[in-house]
């Protein structure tokens, strides 16, 4: 069996090979790594600015976060970028003005930065948030949402299309009837996958989070990223086999794409929140991911079992659908 | 029961046609010699008995097949589309599961014989060359040998050579390969592991007239070796050249399985047509078999040729799938 097994390792990652996924993973790896240092690190690190407007020069804060606005108007213009906070200290008692970013949460911290500002209780790190100084957590937080944006997007479609092509080619009827387990067929392919995904994990998160940094957490990150790997990988390889052609499994991924993963990625980047998203198994593994680069162990017992039946059922039915697909006709 | 089997011949006399009839009375008595041997049951490699399956609710495939393969015989199964063959192949190659009655082969029952020990002792050639388009004509062979022991296992350049396969196109990708040369790899697949039963599912299709004389020598070759081999094709001349006998196929039941001669002799006219010269006008006579026996003469000046009205395994298969082929 395993004399087999090292046989079919090898001809999936000539594969793999074949079809570009290598290449693919690196440029996605240059791409995100480029976009995370030359741009988001640089980007929305700056605080909420807090414009005050004090007619009658009745607040003595002198907090450098402060800017004086001459009018109401001026006030009003600095903050219709839904970010700013206003002051108006023309009326009484003092107001906050503010438009709604959208997100309650956000909203909230806006509010209370304005009050930390004018009560100049800012400490000399105003940027440190929670045991993170801003950058730091933001390297952490976009690194998970690409991680997981790579392995459950892109590792669906990269065994996918690689088992799209022997399905084309015909060839796995052949495997059928060769003396080689249908086990050993799919297990070979989710290995170089895992390893592929696993690999392109640490990679990103030595680069983007540091080394230093990585090494505390990466076990936790690789535990998810395996996690989601398994699965996304199964999925890709149940929709290549049930979808006939290439134009049903584009739209499938399109619907997996919008439907499964977007939500997700709304709640996490801009606080939205629905109460729908409990149900979303998409959500607990993203949430899994982002704790992990954070440290925290919120995956709990039945989340791994949960994880592990889902492996387990979609690999029983990958063998399933496997013997299926050999007793087709040509 | 004597019958002619020769075309186009030109004969001056009328003894050299009842000498040629001689001929083929002897040939007659060896094939019958031959197909006794194969009645008389060899060891069997394949045993089916009742054999049925069901593709769901009112896909009733196969309606309780019995049929035995005896150990080095070409055995062929023969079919209109929709018949039956393809569940039958996928059901002795152990692909398809849920049938009912009784399969052996290699002597064990179906049920338990799915074990990576069958899977070494077969060879399959399917209908369409499935291979890896991206690797050559080698790396292919050596990927799909590698599964069987290296004893077992043939030599890849040995066995493509065999084939007659250009050598130039050994390192090239699959995908720069004619149909022809696809079905030659294709062969080669079936053969690496030296199987001792192969099913073979239409083996010359793609084929030059030349590659499918080759195909046959090879699939002959194999026989002589002491392969077993299960013949699924609509090619005709091919079950009728290789295959010792012949099942037909119809709606899931065997419909008629004998020897491809005897299935043509028990279905003859047994007549000749002989045309001839007779105050230098061409003239047709149709003459009994029986009228042979007795020594025939009729007043001609030249014989032009003699053909027998033996039907062709073509007829059988119309006559007996009630359709023909596509």
């Amino acid at each position: 069996m395993w004399k087999g097994f090292s046989h079919l390792l090898k001809k999936d990652v000539k594969m793999m090979l074949s079809g570009k996924f290598f290449l693919l993973a690196l440029l996605s790896l240059i791409l995100y790594s480029c976009y995370i240092n030359f741009i988001y690190v640089n980007v929305d690190q700056e605080n909420c600015r807090v414009y005050l407007y004090d007619p009658n020069n009745l607040c003595s804060a002198q907090s450098k976060y402060i800017n004086r606005a001459h009018s109401r108007q001026e006030l009003k213009t600095a903050c219709s970028d839904r970010f700013s906070i206003g002051i108006d200290f023309s009326a009484d008692p003092p107001e906050i003005y503010m438009l709604s970013s959208g997100a309650e949460k956000t909203d909230r911290y806006r509010a209370m930065w304005g009050e930390a500002v004018l009560t100049e209780l800012t400490e000399e790190k105003p940027e440190i948030v929670g045991s993170y100084v801003k950058e730091e957590r933001s390297r952490r937080e976009i690194t998970a949402e690409f991680l997981f944006f790579e392995l459950s997007a892109v590792g669906f479609l990269g065994l996918a299309s690689v088992l799209f092509k022997e399905k084309q080619m015909g060839v796995i009827r052949v495997h059928g009837i060769l003396p080689v387990s249908k086990a050993a067929f799919i297990l070979s392919k989710l290995c170089v996958f895992l390893w592929s995904d696993l690999i392109f994990t640490c990679l990103l998160t030595w680069i983007n989070v540091g080394i230093s940094d990585s090494l505390t957490i990466l076990p936790a990150v690789l535990t998810q990223a395996g996690i989601l790997s398994l699965i996304m990988s199964l999925t890709g390889f149940l929709c290549a086999v049930l979808l006939s052609d290439f134009k049903q499994f584009s739209l499938f991924y399109l619907i997996l794409a919008v439907f499964a993963s977007t939500p997700v990625f709304l709640a996490g980047q801009t606080g939205v929140s629905w109460k729908w998203l409990a149900w979303h198994p998409m959500h607990h593994l993203f949430t899994a991911m982002k704790s992990a680069y954070f440290g925290k162990t919120a995956a709990s017992f039945p989340y791994y079992l949960v994880c592990i039946a889902a492996i387990a059922i979609l690999f029983y039915g990958a063998c399933h659908i496997l013997a299926r697909e050999a007793a087709k006709e040509g | 029961m004597v019958l002619v089997d020769y075309d186009c011949c030109r004969c001056r006399n009328i003894h050299s046609v009842q000498s040629k009839v001689s001929e083929l009375v002897e040939q007659t008595a060896a094939g019958k010699a031959k197909q006794q041997t194969w009645e008389m049951g060899g060891r069997g490699m394949i045993t089916v008995k009742n054999l049925t399956f069901s593709y769901g609710k009112g896909k009733q495939a196969l309606h309780g097949l019995d049929f035995t393969v005896n150990d080095g015989e070409i055995f062929g199964f023969l079919g209109p589309n929709g018949s039956g063959k393809s569940t039958t192949q996928k059901i002795l190659t152990g692909i398809l599961t849920g049938h009912g009655g009784f399969v052996s082969l290699f002597g064990q029952e179906m049920v338990s014989s799915r074990t990576h020990d069958f899977f070494q002792k077969i060879g399959v050639l399917f209908e369409f060359p499935y291979l890896y388009a991206n690797l050559s004509a080698i790396d292919n062979l050596k990927y799909f040998a590698s599964f069987y022991p290296k004893q077992q296992a043939r030599d890849v350049f040995e066995l493509l050579d065999q084939l007659e396969f250009k050598k130039d196109f050994l390192k090239k990708p699959v995908s720069s390969y004619s149909k022809g040369m696809r079905q030659r790899v294709s062969m080669a697949r079936a053969l690496i592991s030296n199987p001792r039963l192969l099913f073979l599912d239409e083996p010359t299709s793609g084929l030059d007239p030349s590659g499918a004389v080759l195909f046959r020598k090879i699939i002959q070759e194999e026989r002589k070796k002491g392969t077993t081999v299960f013949l699924t094709t609509h090619n005709m001349v091919d079950a009728d050249l290789l295959c010792d006998r012949v099942a037909f196929l119809s709606n899931g039941t065997i419909a008629a399985l004998d020897t491809p001669k005897r299935l043509k002799e028990k279905n003859s006219s047994h007549q000749i047509v002989i045309h001839y010269l007779y105050h230098g006008k061409r003239r047709e006579r149709q003459v009994d078999a029986l009228e042979l026996e007795k020594g025939l003469s009729f007043p001609h000046e030249e014989i032009i040729s003699v053909h027998s009205q033996e039907p062709t395994l073509e007829d059988m298969f119309i006559q007996y799938t009630g359709r023909g082929l596509s």
